[in-house]
């Protein structure tokens, strides 16, 4: 049933290069994309466009993206959340885990991987 | 056509000689590739070896198809990097083409050979997660150090064979300047290591002299620290040859200034009473033990004068050597101030400390007497521009950053 639906992802990094990257690629697989650079725009478009996945990057300049994640949580997103960041730093996923994200992927990123996670999460 | 492209690669050649920075060269190769094969992207993955896997570095193109600087990476398990490397794999290694892979698929040795045609497969994929029509694989030896991607031409053609060739010789002069810029960095990073292990040495020796003489605890470091002070505002008034050089074993020197004391008895070091003359007539041997203990190192010639003749004063009357004027090395003349002011404002078996302002100024009526007059200038005007000799208890002198130059 779901997978009939058209689903909708959000993509948020500060870096404009990566968040265009991740949208092409994600909508290869027919997915649909929005796209956010910070945390105002995070919630300006989950308001506006519902997604129905999140891909945050944690290493934001202003506000970083656990604490956006947590934001999420506290206004009962329904969105389920995947963490982008550059290090496997253990405490941040563990945070990001207990604010309920579902998965993360680490910069630089496999392509190969990334896919997997985009078959078994979204399609 | 022909002449066209090797043009191009003479250009390209000539750029790699003038180019040092390896990722500058690496972006201009590929902006030629985008703008003379008329591709719609191109970007290479570049061997990391710290981490063992292959990074896209640069990526040229337009149609949204960018990808971002150190984003993306393959590890050497990826088929890419399987085809070229895997020995097994008996087809062309020149190159992947979309094109020929597809074919080589349909051929019954491959169907049969459940490896290759999972490898085969696995090309597949990623030529069109990278939307790539070509990979071109630049070798060093066996080492696969980079592979550039290429995505279709703008007018849909297939890659010809002087193209394919043209690539072939841009990816060896990636892999090329590559392997020097990485040579150069291993280089520069052994030199700089040799130093630091040798002044962290110089330094543990330096310190066995302070636990076997224990009122000098933090004298060597200061009288280094002074010394430094005292040869960089030298260096404004005087022109001394190989600065860099200079700085470096004056370092050295005061680090080692007293390391001939481990030749004396700790009993003579240690006395709290008046020296008899044998007594002091060993201690003043302690600048000769001290080059006779680093004279077997060559490359410490410079610095072991500072040791050696560090007690020698400017009128003829210091020891052991007796020196007099210039004749006493410039680098000893600055240690043996540093020596001893700081030996004044701390607190010997034999008396009390003096406070700075008057060292300063007994150092100031043996000007010319006991220490070199330029020396003792270069002091005063340490003493009265910047410092404020507010804690010399202090185990460092608090206004010298270590390794700072003015």
């Amino acid at each position: 049933m779901a997978s009939k639906i058209r689903q909708k992802v959000l993509v948020v990094d500060d870096e404009r290069e990566i968040v265009d990257f991740l949208c092409n690629f994600l909508q290869r697989f027919g997915i649909s994309v929005a796209k956010a650079k910070n945390a105002q725009e995070v919630f300006e478009k989950h308001k506006k466009d519902k997604p129905d996945y999140i891909f945050l990057d944690i290493g934001m300049p202003e506000c970083d993206g656990l604490e956006v994640l947590k934001q999420l949580k506290k206004n009962n997103s329904k969105a389920k959340v995947i963490m982008i960041t550059a290090k496997t730093d253990k405490n941040s996923l563990a945070t990001a885990k207990k604010y309920g994200a579902i998965d993360y992927i680490t910069k630089p990123l496999d392509l190969g991987e990334l896919s997997k996670k985009i078959e078994d999460y979204i399609l | 056509m022909k002449t066209e492209y090797q043009k191009k690669l003479q250009i390209a050649a000539r750029q790699t000689i003038l180019i040092h920075r390896a990722d500058t060269l690496i972006r201009i190769i590929l902006r030629t590739i985008v703008q003379s094969l008329k591709v719609k992207h191109a970007g290479i993955f570049i061997y990391d070896k710290n981490k063992d896997e292959y990074v896209v570095k640069v990526s040229r193109g337009h149609c949204n198809f960018k990808i971002p600087t150190g984003f993306v990476k393959i590890k050497k398990d990826n088929p890419f990097v399987r085809y070229f490397t895997d020995k097994s794999i008996n087809l062309t290694k020149e190159h992947i083409l979309w094109d020929k892979i597809l074919n080589y698929c349909k051929t019954p040795a491959v169907k049969k050979n459940e490896k290759i045609k999972n490898i085969l497969e696995g090309v597949k994929t990623n030529l069109l997660f990278y939307q790539a029509k070509a990979c071109i694989p630049g070798f060093f030896r066996d080492e696969l150090v980079g592979i550039l991607f290429l995505g279709e031409k703008n007018n849909k053609k297939k890659l010809d064979d002087d193209e394919l060739r043209f690539l072939s010789v841009l990816a060896s002069d990636v892999v090329m300047s590559l392997k020097n810029a990485w040579l150069i960095e291993d280089l520069n990073r052994q030199v700089e290591l040799n130093k630091r292990l040798l002044l962290q040495t110089i330094s543990a020796l330096a310190s066995s002299i302070e636990a076997k003489d224990k009122y000098t605890i933090g004298h060597t470091e200061r009288v280094a620290n002074y010394s430094l002070a005292i040869a960089i505002i030298l260096r404004k008034h005087k022109k001394i040859e190989q600065w860099d050089k200079f700085f470096e074993n004056l370092r050295i020197a005061a680090l080692f200034h007293d390391i001939g004391k481990i030749g004396i008895p700790e009993n003579i070091l240690n006395k709290n009473t008046t020296l008899t003359v044998a007594e002091r007539e060993v201690i003043m041997q302690h600048p000769a033990i001290g080059a006779n203990i680093l004279g077997h190192v060559e490359e410490l010639r410079e610095a072991i004068e500072g040791v050696k003749y560090h007690h020698e004063k400017y009128d003829g009357t210091g020891y052991p050597y007796h020196l007099k004027g210039q004749k006493i090395p410039l680098i000893a003349s600055i240690i043996s101030l540093a020596d001893t002011f700081d030996a004044l404002v701390s607190d010997r078996p034999y008396r009390k400390a003096i406070s700075a302002q008057d060292a300063v100024e007994k150092i100031k009526k043996v000007r010319g007497s006991q220490f070199m007059p330029c020396v003792v200038d270069a002091f005063l005007q340490m003493y009265n521009n910047r410092i404020k000799f507010t804690d010399l208890t202090e185990k460092k002198a608090p206004w010298l950053i270590e390794g700072k130059t003015i």
